[in-house]
């Protein structure tokens, strides 16, 4: 194999990055392909990306990535020209042999190219550039590695299409222009060495086999089907023009009220002002800084904004081989996938939604018979929901299968241990549905490659409690499960209260912030050792911040304190706190590694008079309290 | 002594290169630290207590926005309190990357020694100082010198309590 040898740094990275935008959005057009096979613009977008891919590649001087572009190319050139007809083995075998494109792209940005087995895939596709049943051997392998290129040109055509001229987006990518060029060069040279589309069988034939026949020095390995997931990267961004020049705006504001500053901090230097004077001076001055700086971060907040559809594109495809591995019919509706959230969390939905949603195909959803015989319609839904609600967003999945069998699951955690009948029997529905998210529950007999052993929702409540987020479980039996997502914003700046515990000064995320009361605190109640309170129809336990984290208790204590309510998921629970002193918005920052993980507390932040000032972490609280 | 130079020398692979190290005092001995590893020295500013750490994490201040665990020195090594005065001083380190400072009683100067002045510790050291971090010493005609690794101050086992807590 060829090392990596591009001079040009820059060359390979706009390469990179711009194929990976193409895989990324092929893997969704090839299954809207299926679903809508005469849709031509769809099929030529899918074509011009194999086809950019191929060029690039080849210009580039990567062979392997050439023979499976070039292969599948072929094939998807066919289907263009209704020589072939969609159906769902052609795309399994498209869809592989993206995979492979995947894998081999994935390889040459880890700088480190391997001999990979290319043949399996090259020979599925090749019958289908041929309609002759039983065609020599040779001919066979060419045409296979012909569609190869064929489904790895598709991609790039749809992501450039998409972003740059519709929404009007510019990128920020590193090397914009090395991405450019790349296109520009690749093209000329692509152009020359793509076949037209042959006649299938005489073609393939007149070649030379060697030519084409991967050579397998190294064992080559096998392609793993996920071996293109890891293929995104957040190093680059794209930000709306638009929003670009919102923020220069605002920054040339900044910079007027700095100028201002200046003057005024002269002026009083040089004794030119009253005080009068300078306190109206100030106090102007103060709330149009305070303006700017909202206006700024509100801007930068959005810039990181990035729309959920990220995660959601690879759904489908997930979706559609879990259908075609399970017997299942499925029909996948993605709503709000443009509602935008922030970068940071984007990043960790990506695995629980996977879970939640291998869940719904796994356990909710019926077969068509089974589904038949229940008096619904053969093929189940199931629908990935996304929406804005407050400083929330809402992510849903729903299925129209079978529901949660309370019984089934309350007999499994018995089976396991987990619980006792008694505790069974004293049970609501909402602490049924919690005990699947017990790590090693299952209501799986065997485990299988989808299911069974029981690490799917303890990865998603761990990933969503990191997040700070809540978890809700809808569900009827015969009628269908929801799974709810609540989830902030942005972790890098929130709301919080400031609350004081003997002299020191604690930020609690106001998200998680219920409600606050002023209490005597002879209406406390103690129930076996813990502290709790009566609040209206609820007994709400009480923690002490001033003991959790032992706070030097100065001067005498006050009969009346407040308490801060607090709700972790389901739980609520009352922090008692000596004075409240404001709502303030916060910057989070973190500890460091050293202190990472103290109990009860999120990370810090910084006051306007410069003291650190540590975040409680509500859900660690809530934990402790167990 | 020759002898026992050896395992010093490899270890401190500079072995007639000129070191630079800033000393600080601490309980009236004067220890060394590698200067390349010290990013600034403050006074003491407010620090703010973090609960449930060990006894000797002060807390953690704002340095520039950026929020820095602050180790008293004193406490780690076992030594007695004293009141902070116009002396004492946060020597803010650059530990594997991470910003962590240290309180010490003064920060004096930064004086340059060839590698080969480094001795080895003797084997028995007062104070309950960490054998591991004590990188050498340095035994000069009017001072006696005692090279710090602070980086191995903190052990494994010493971390994963930090974050296991």
């Amino acid at each position: 194999m060829p090392p990596i040898d591009c001079e040009d740094q820059e060359l390979l990275d706009g390469f990179l990055t711009e194929t990976t935008e193409l895989l990324e959005k092929l893997d969704d057009d090839l299954v809207a392909l299926e679903k809508s096979s005469d849709d031509t613009d769809l099929m030529n977008r899918i074509f011009r990306s194999i086809h950019t891919i191929k060029g690039a590649s080849s210009f580039l001087g990567f062979d392997l990535l050439v023979k499976v572009a070039h292969k599948t190319e072929d094939v998807l050139n066919r289907l263009r020209k209704k020589e072939l007809f969609v159906t769902s083995e052609i795309m399994d075998v498209i869809l592989e042999a993206t995979d492979l494109i995947k894998l081999l792209v994935a390889d040459i940005k880890a700088g480190d190219i391997q001999e990979r087995e290319t043949e399996g895939t090259i020979a599925k596709l090749l019958p289908l550039l041929t309609e002759i049943p039983t065609p020599p051997p040779v001919v066979t392998k060419e045409p296979e590695v012909a569609a190869a290129p064929v489904q790895a040109a598709e991609p790039p055509p749809a992501t450039s299409q998409q972003v740059t001229p519709e929404q009007g987006t510019v990128t920020e990518a590193a090397t914009p222009t090395a991405s450019t060029k790349v296109t520009a060069d690749a093209a000329p040279t692509a152009a020359p060495t793509a076949p037209t589309p042959p006649a299938a069988s005489a073609m393939p034939v007149a070649k030379p086999t060697t030519a084409v026949a991967p050579k397998k020095t190294a064992p080559p390995k096998p392609v793993e089907s996920k071996g293109g997931e890891d293929l995104s990267d957040n190093s680059t961004v794209r930000v709306d023009v638009k929003r670009l020049d919102d923020l220069m705006n605002q920054v040339g504001e900044l910079v007027l009220e700095r100028n201002r500053m200046i003057q005024i901090n002269q002026d009083l230097q040089q004794n030119n002002v009253n005080r009068n004077d300078f306190n109206e001076e100030f106090g102007k001055l103060t709330k149009r800084m305070s303006f700017v700086t909202s206006e700024l971060q509100m801007q930068v907040l959005k810039m990181r904004m990035i729309p959920v559809e990220k995660v959601f594109k690879k759904f489908p495809r997930i979706v559609r081989s879990m259908s075609r591995d399970l017997g299942k019919e499925v029909d996948l509706q993605i709503i709000g996938e443009e509602t935008e959230l922030d970068r940071s969390v984007v990043d960790e939905i990506g695995d629980p939604l996977i879970h939640l949603i291998r869940n719904a195909m796994d356990h909710g959803l019926e077969s068509p018979e089974e589904r038949l015989a229940a008096g619904k319609s053969r093929c189940g839904t199931l629908v990935l929901a996304a929406v804005h609600e407050g400083n929330q967003i809402i992510i849903s999945i729903k299925d129209d299968g079978r529901g949660i069998d309370t019984d089934r699951v309350g007999r499994k955690a018995i089976e396991k241990g987990l619980i006792s009948e008694e505790q069974f029997t004293s049970m609501g529905q909402r602490e049924i549905f919690d005990l699947l998210f017990l790590p090693g529950f299952s209501t799986k007999d065997k485990t299988t490659d989808l299911s069974g052993r029981g690490v799917g929702m303890d990865v998603v409540k761990t990933n969503i409690k990191k997040l700070n987020g809540l978890i809700e479980i809808k569900s009827i039996k015969d009628v269908g499960s929801e799974f709810i997502l609540r989830l902030p914003l942005t972790l890098a700046i929130i709301q919080s209260l400031l609350v004081e515990v003997e002299g020191e000064i604690y930020s609690i995320p106001l998200s998680s912030v219920l409600e606050t009361i002023r209490v005597d605190q002879r209406k406390f109640h103690l129930i076996g050792g813990q502290e709790v309170l009566k609040l209206r129809d609820i007994v709400l336990p009480l923690i002490r911040l001033q003991k959790v984290f032992n706070v030097q208790p100065r001067g005498e204590t006050e009969h009346f304190c407040y308490v801060v309510v607090v709700g972790a998921a389901e739980k609520r629970m009352g922090l008692v706190v000596t004075r409240l002193v404001g709502q303030q918005e916060v910057a989070i920052k973190s500890l460091g590694n050293y202190l990472a993980n103290i109990p009860g507390i999120a990370g810090s932040t910084i006051l306007g008079d410069g003291r650190v000032a540590l975040i409680i972490d509500p859900v660690a609280m809530s934990e402790s309290c167990e | 002594m020759q002898n026992a130079l050896v395992p010093v020398k490899t270890t401190e692979s500079s072995h007639n290169e000129l070191i630079q190290l800033v000393s600080f005092n601490l309980d009236q001995e004067e220890y060394g630290v590698d200067v390349l590893k010290v990013r600034e020295i403050i006074r003491m500013p407010i620090v703010t207590r973090v609960p449930n750490t060990p006894h000797y994490v002060e807390g953690v201040i704002n340095l520039r926005g950026k929020v820095v665990p602050i180790i008293c020195m004193r406490k780690k090594f076992g030594l007695f309190q004293v009141e902070n005065d116009k002396q004492t001083r946060i020597m803010v380190m650059d530990m594997e990357g991470e910003l962590m400072g240290f309180i010490v009683d003064a920060v004096s100067e930064v004086i340059r020694i060839s590698g080969s002045e480094i001795q080895p510790s003797p084997a028995m050291v007062a104070g309950g100082i960490d054998q591991e971090c004590i990188a050498g010493v340095i035994n000069q005609a009017d001072r006696l010198l005692v090279l710090l690794n602070l980086e191995k101050m903190f052990s494994r086992d010493e971390r994963n309590l930090f974050t296991g807590m």
